[in-house]
């Protein structure tokens, strides 16, 4: 027996350590593979929104560092994504992370207003002289997915009664409604844009906003392990997460189509 | 006696042992899970690069070059200013809000007037042979087609269909109902209207089959006020 235990215990052990190192180079890939999405990112956005010298007319690139064309270049690209969603008659959102304020428009004009309790993005939006972020904001982002904890439309289905006898008058409709407003967009270019609702109404709103937050994550993680795991950088979303009042959160989803637009200032 | 003895001294260190090693496995999952799905993105935040510079050169400000930009760059936010308040009429207009069943009435881009309505009830009717209409009221711009006093209500199919009546023929006079609609009715187009109602208490709730409702007196001062061609923005 004791010669068993003496001959299994160095065995174990170098296993141990082959294991643990596996992990840790594995955690380690992981981590590389993972930190260089947003440069990815980044790059690939600079080449698609990035200013691209014309060979016969060039352009002293320091005029884009400069503090007066960068401003103005942000407010004519702001205003061209406008623009380009009252054109198409449909509802759009116009965020303004300058100013906190979320504007609802109907081609062109406001039918709706509020103010951003709080918000938190990516770094990169952060960066609001970048020439590429701006150039990238003067089109409209599209929503490609909804994810929410209330309905689009709220249908109820109701089966017509075969005769007069089983018709019963509709009663006063139950317009009190409990359920938390918290969604997330997924944009057309990559950025994903959540809404949570800021007050905490009932006792289960913060718990319900953590776990509907931490679906999204484990989704995202899941989604970032599988390129991760096939030798291949994994795509990094861009975010926005907004904190708004409830009752202007879900007008502002009810309103949006499924694939709505959004203009963003920063 | 002897053997219980070396049990009992032996027993806690084991128990511990145990404990750690079923604690052990949870806590490296829970550390994995932690890691994978707050730690990773929070290191993704960690910027690359560094920022822009932004430089306030006198010496730039006096190339032509970049003389000729900033016009352009100016006459671009001219235009498109130009043309996006363009966008907002200075005629009347009215915004229905479906979420709050809240209406409001502009003239000269200026709110005059807001209140209760009532909109699309979200309900979907269907009959057992397979015909379903679903009462929602219509997002988007709408133009007002037509105006009315004194509106005779014309009862659609599924008014019968709803009550479990068999559903008569269009010419049918069981099909006209005056007084059901109030003083006026707005057209908006494909059947949807604004007009009044004899079930004052639903307004501010969802309750119509697409119309829009309104009480007797926002009624009034909205025909009155909405000429046809103007605008209704429904959201």
């Amino acid at each position: 027996m004791e010669t068993e235990t003496a001959n299994r215990t160095p065995d174990r052990k170098y296993w141990l350590i082959t294991l643990f190192i596996i992990i840790l180079t594995l955690i380690m890939y992981y981590v590389v593979m993972t930190m260089l999405a947003p440069s990815k990112k980044m790059k690939s956005l600079k080449d698609e929104y990035g200013f691209k010298q014309d060979e016969k007319n060039k352009i002293n690139d320091t005029i884009f560092k400069d503090s007066t064309y960068l401003a103005l270049y942000r407010e004519t690209s702001f205003l061209k994504a406008r623009t380009a969603m009252a054109e198409t008659d449909s509802i759009c959102l116009a965020m303004n992370l300058a100013d906190s304020g979320v504007t609802l428009e109907i081609s062109g004009v406001a039918v709706a207003r509020t103010k951003l309790i709080r918000f938190t993005s990516s770094k990169m939006f952060h960066d609001r002289n970048a020439y590429f972020i701006s150039s990238m904001l003067s089109r409209p982002f599209t929503i490609q997915r909804n994810i929410a904890s209330i309905p689009k439309e709220p249908l109820m289905i109701k089966m017509a009664p075969k005769d007069t006898s089983e018709y019963e008058p509709d009663i006063t409709p139950d317009t009190a409604d409990y359920e938390p407003v918290n969604y997330i967009m997924e944009m057309d270019n990559g950025t994903v844009v959540y809404v949570y609702q800021e007050e905490k109404l009932n006792l289960g709103d913060g718990l319900h906003r953590f776990f509907f937050d931490l679906r999204y994550r484990i989704h995202d993680a899941w989604r970032t392990m599988k390129s991760v795991f096939t030798f291949r950088i994994p795509d990094y979303h861009p975010f926005i997460k907004v904190r708004l009042p409830r009752a202007d959160a879900k007008i502002i989803f009810r309103a949006l189509p499924e694939h709505g637009q959004i203009a963003v200032y920063r | 006696m002897g053997n219980d003895i070396i049990t009992d001294n032996k027993k806690p260190s084991d128990t511990w042992q145990k404990v750690a090693k079923w604690l052990l496995i949870p806590l490296l999952l829970i550390s994995f899970f932690v890691f994978f799905v707050y730690i990773i993105p929070a290191l993704q935040r960690i910027p690359a690069g560094s920022e822009t510079v932004v430089i306030n050169s006198a010496r730039l400000k006096k190339d032509p070059a970049y003389r000729k930009q900033i016009a352009q760059l100016n006459r671009d936010l001219q235009r498109l200013s130009k043309r996006y308040n363009s966008y907002t009429s200075g005629q009347s207009y009215l915004v229905i809000n479906t979420t709050d069943n809240l209406f409001y009435l502009y003239r000269n881009k200026k709110l005059v007037r807001e209140g209760h309505c009532s909109t699309g009830s979200f309900k979907m009717l269907k009959t057992e042979e397979g015909r379903s209409w679903i009462f929602k009221t219509p997002k988007g711009k709408w133009t007002i087609q037509g105006k009315q006093t004194n509106p005779v209500w014309t009862r659609p199919d599924w008014s019968y269909v709803e009550e479990g009546l068999p559903i008569p023929s269009m010419d049918d006079p069981s099909r006209y109902e005056p007084n059901v609609l109030g003083d006026y009715k707005l057209m908006l187009g494909e059947g949807y209207m604004i007009h009044g109602t004899i079930y004052k208490r639903f307004l501010g709730m969802p309750v119509t089959h697409g119309c829009v409702r309104l009480n007797d007196e926002d009624l009034k001062a909205i025909f009155n006020t909405l000429s046809i061609g103007s605008k209704v923005y429904i959201f």
